[in-house]
């Protein structure tokens, strides 16, 4: 890479941490807006004055707003997340103890994904672009509908599946795969949907273009148009929607772990919440941020290999937009 | 009680005992209560099934909030999951026995002195920790005061013990000071006065304990702990028991009914109706576990008039309440906050609903035309909100136009308990003398009722100093018919603590309050 391209790079890259700086100051002045404070939400008014200014002291509640914020944010930078202000543990520990948990949940989700949207979009292919209100439809069912659903179905009425994800004491999520099955899916159906939603249009758009039409007319067959003429003009917009959605998923494990019973990082997420327990809310928004922005960065530099052709001026959804561009 | 208090103590280090209380988000329902009548589907003692089987392993699904989680015994106790763990694998100096009456644990017994402000306890010979070392009257005290020394995270747990002037004069005895003559002193030691080595400091793993289980591994989802065979008790048969800790009661049941736990600690009446019924399950139903009184503050009008008050009371449709919010599950209660306590009087009449009469008795406090109150509830706990809606509509019976205020769980405790005038209360199995002494004195710190009576405070005050158990009681069950005459609570009911249970497992503790954590007796049918 040249020292101009690693210059190109780097700058989406310092934007990324400044947005995922800005993402956590948002977390953190939204947690605060919200009543009531970890002093107040452990002791539930009970304790004297004395001891809730005491309690309040040893949290370091005290101290304004600001300055708590600026020091959860000094260290970070030493890589030094905080303790719990509920448990008194150390968040890095917490996140430790759960984090295999919910990478393997994501990572199936988004394998999940990337099948369903792969399918979806196939069959737009071969109706020519048109249909997909299904998609639309699943898109715009709230999460825990999929989850009460698909709980019902697959757990209940089939039985196949068991109806909450509680892994063994000490056990591996991959011990019983079966475990990750439902809150996958939960996580899967709504999030191919919207991908499907998003990329459908792209792929009408590639198809009414004249090189697919001209290939067709050349009796090219059909897979062999769609490796050669479409897909590719379809990485760049598919990548971007990728990185948009494993955020979208890593976020969304809250609710599909606390339906289900799953000791990952979004269950904690959801108590840390109902606490006040700022240094873990600050971890656990910062996590999805964090894959978010990553996700995109990677979908950009990836984007610019793809279309390398172009001059790759913005790094927004990039379109094909040269007649021939992107064949190569 | 309070010629002895110390004036140094701030009263609302009372508040203490509120942990058992109480009203949180943090709450564990504790105490003590009544055992609960066995159904046939109960959890029925060992004794009465044969005899135990050795060995096995036991998974018990518990409430517990992954934020709260702690390794620390002497802190708030947020969460059931750790408390199972606590309760297993430490030793405390006393246990609730199944009819709600104090038993010995660590502490062999235990003796006031005249003015029962000194409690002499004696203690077992044969404890040692799980390293070999003996457990000692120094462990005992040190492990008291640093519970006492964290009272701003357990509601001041043990404020009512003067720890500084407690001694350990040899090894085995502790001699425990009380702030006040305190005859309830050993219900107080139940439980919660987990026992670790002196000087320990670093509570941010599992500490070292003398219970009858041990720590093997904890993790996110909860911790297994096998059997500790050096432990100075019956022999537990369980050989291992792996507390699941999961957040969300019905998740808990699902987890019985699919086979993925063998226990689910505190679940609802509904998922109990749809579960329970089926062959794969067996309901343990402990009694007095859940209450959700009506609170009325009597500084506050329209409450301050004692007609008022009892027109409330006679409004209530009691058994349709217990029907609608526990399920069935649950007792009619007669406007006494602790029915459960061994101290209730027996001979009241049962509140009924009266309708003409609560009419008549709003009339001459002038409010034949009816009135307008607002009625506070929130859904911390299942049902509360169902109550208070159903409480609105039978009080509109009576002419008075309830509006049901739904406040949001994280915060009702801090904004609504203890402050408005009539909102829907929680207890959670306290003991009568800790609720006095949280609620209903004079000086009390959260007197949620605004109760103030003299002869109220002189009679608890009384019966604390009284070593005569009868007398006592006597006492006690005095100013609860004051209390019941015209006080300001409505109570109508209590409801079943519910946990499920599959068919193979024996021997789960049906008693009041934390009894249900010492599991360390259950076993496994073949």
């Amino acid at each position: 890479m040249t020292l101009r391209a690693a210059g190109r790079a780097l700058r989406p890259a310092g934007r990324a941490v400044a947005l995922a700086v800005a993402v956590t100051a948002v977390v953190f002045t939204a947690t605060e807006l919200l009543p009531g404070d970890a002093e107040e939400l452990r002791t539930t008014g009970r304790a004297s004055q004395e001891e809730a200014a005491a309690e309040r002291d040893r949290l370091g509640l005290d101290r304004p707003a600001a300055a708590r914020y600026l020091d959860w944010l000094y260290g970070l930078a030493r890589g030094d997340l905080g303790h719990s202000l509920a448990g008194g543990r150390p968040v890095a520990a917490l996140f430790a103890e759960r984090l295999p948990a919910t990478t393997a949940l994501v990572a199936v989700a988004l394998a999940g994904t990337v099948l369903l949207t792969a399918a979806a979009l196939a069959v737009t292919y071969l109706r020519g672009g048109r249909g997909g209100s299904a998609a639309t439809g699943l898109a715009a069912v709230p999460q825990p509908v999929h989850a009460a659903v698909l709980g019902a179905v697959l757990a209940g009425l089939l039985g196949w599946l068991p109806p909450v994800s509680l892994l063994p004491s000490g056990g591996s999520p991959l011990s019983d795969p079966r475990l990750l099955v439902l809150p996958a899916l939960t996580l899967a159906l709504p999030s191919a949907a919207f991908a499907t939603v998003l990329l459908r249009g792209a792929l009408g758009d590639v198809l009414r273009r004249p090189h697919v039409a001209d290939a067709r007319l050349r009796g090219l067959p059909a897979p062999l148009v769609l490796h050669r003429h479409v897909l590719p003009f379809l990485y760049a917009p598919a990548l971007q929607v990728t990185a948009l959605l494993t955020g979208g998923l890593v976020a969304g494990t809250a609710l599909a772990e606390t339906l289900f019973g799953y000791p990952g990082t979004g269950q904690l997420l959801v108590s840390a919440v109902a606490l006040r327990d700022v240094p873990v809310i600050q971890a656990a928004a910062l996590l999805p941020a964090v894959v978010l922005l990553l996700g995109m960065l990677l979908a950009d530099l990836a984007a610019r290999r793809t279309t390398a052709t172009g001059p790759a001026r913005h790094p927004g959804p990039a379109l094909p937009d040269a007649p021939r561009g992107g064949g190569r | 009680m309070h010629q002895h208090s110390s004036s140094r103590v701030p009263l609302s280090r009372r508040s203490a005992l509120a942990v058992l209380t109480a009203a949180g988000a943090l709450l564990l329902s504790a105490c003590s209560g009544t055992p609960a009548a066995d159904t046939p589907a109960a959890g029925t003692p060992a004794s009465r099934t044969g005899a135990p089987v050795d060995g096995g392993t036991l998974r018990y699904a518990v409430a517990g909030s992954p934020a709260t989680a702690s390794d620390d015994p002497h802190g708030g106790l947020g969460n059931e999951s750790d408390v199972l763990r606590f309760a297993l694998t430490y030793d405390v100096l006393t246990v609730p026995g199944e009819d709600g009456r104090t038993r010995p644990r660590l502490a062999t017994s235990w003796k006031p002195n005249a003015a029962m402000d000194r409690w002499t306890l004696t203690l077992r010979e044969d404890a040692r920790f799980t390293d070999g070392t003996p457990v000692r009257a120094a462990d005992v005290l040190y492990s008291l005061r640093r519970i006492g020394g964290k009272a701003a995270e357990n509601y001041g747990r043990l404020a009512d013990f003067d720890l500084k002037k407690s001694t350990a004069p040899d090894e085995h005895t502790v001699v425990l000071a009380t702030r006040a003559p305190m005859a309830d002193a050993p219900r107080a030691l139940e439980s919660v006065t987990f026992v670790v080595p002196e000087g320990t400091e670093d509570f941010s793993r599992p500490v070292t304990g003398s219970g009858p289980y041990r720590v093997k591994q904890t993790g996110a989802q909860g911790a297994v702990l096998t059997r500790n065979d050096t432990w100075w008790g019956e022999r537990p048969h369980l050989d291992r028991i792996e507390i699941q800790a999961v957040a969300d009661p019905q998740a808990r049941a699902s987890a019985v009914t699919a086979g993925q736990a063998d226990v689910a600690g505190s679940v609802s009446p509904a998922a109990v109706k749809s579960a329970g019924t089926s062959e794969k399950t067996r309901v343990v139903r402990r009694g007095g576990v859940t209450e959700y009184p009506f609170v009325m503050r009597l500084d506050t009008k329209p409450f301050d008039d004692p007609r008022v008050r009892e027109a409330f009371r006679l409004a209530a449709d009691r058994k349709a309440l217990v029907d609608t919010v526990f399920l069935g599950y649950g007792k009619v209660a007669n406007d006494l906050p602790t029915p459960y306590d061994p101290s209730a009087p027996k001979d009241l009449p049962q509140r009924t609903r009266d309708v003409a009469k609560a009419r008549k008795l709003l009339a001459q406090a002038g409010h034949a035309d009816g009135l307008s109150v607002t009625l506070h509830t929130t859904t911390s706990y299942p049902g509360m909100d169902t109550a208070a809606t159903l409480y609105a509509q039978q009080l509109a019976d009576i002419g008075v136009d309830a509006e049901v205020k739904v406040e949001p769980a994280d915060t009702y405790w801090t904004a609504v308990y203890a402050k408005k005038a009539f909102y829907t209360g929680y207890y959670g199995g306290i003991s009568f003398p800790d609720l006095v002494r949280v609620g209903l004195l004079s000086a009390s710190p959260t007197n949620e009722t605004a109760w103030r009576s003299r002869t109220f405070d002189d009679g608890f005050a009384r019966a604390m100093a009284t070593a005569n158990e009868a007398r006592r009681g006597e006492l006690l069950s005095g100013i609860q018919r004051e209390l019941w005459k015209d006080g300001g609570y409505v109570v109508w009911g209590t409801g079943d603590g519910l946990d499920l249970a599959a068919p193979t497992v024996r021997g789960l503790p049906d008693g009041p309050g934390f009894q249900r954590m010492f599991i360390d007796q259950a076993w496994m049918a073949r």
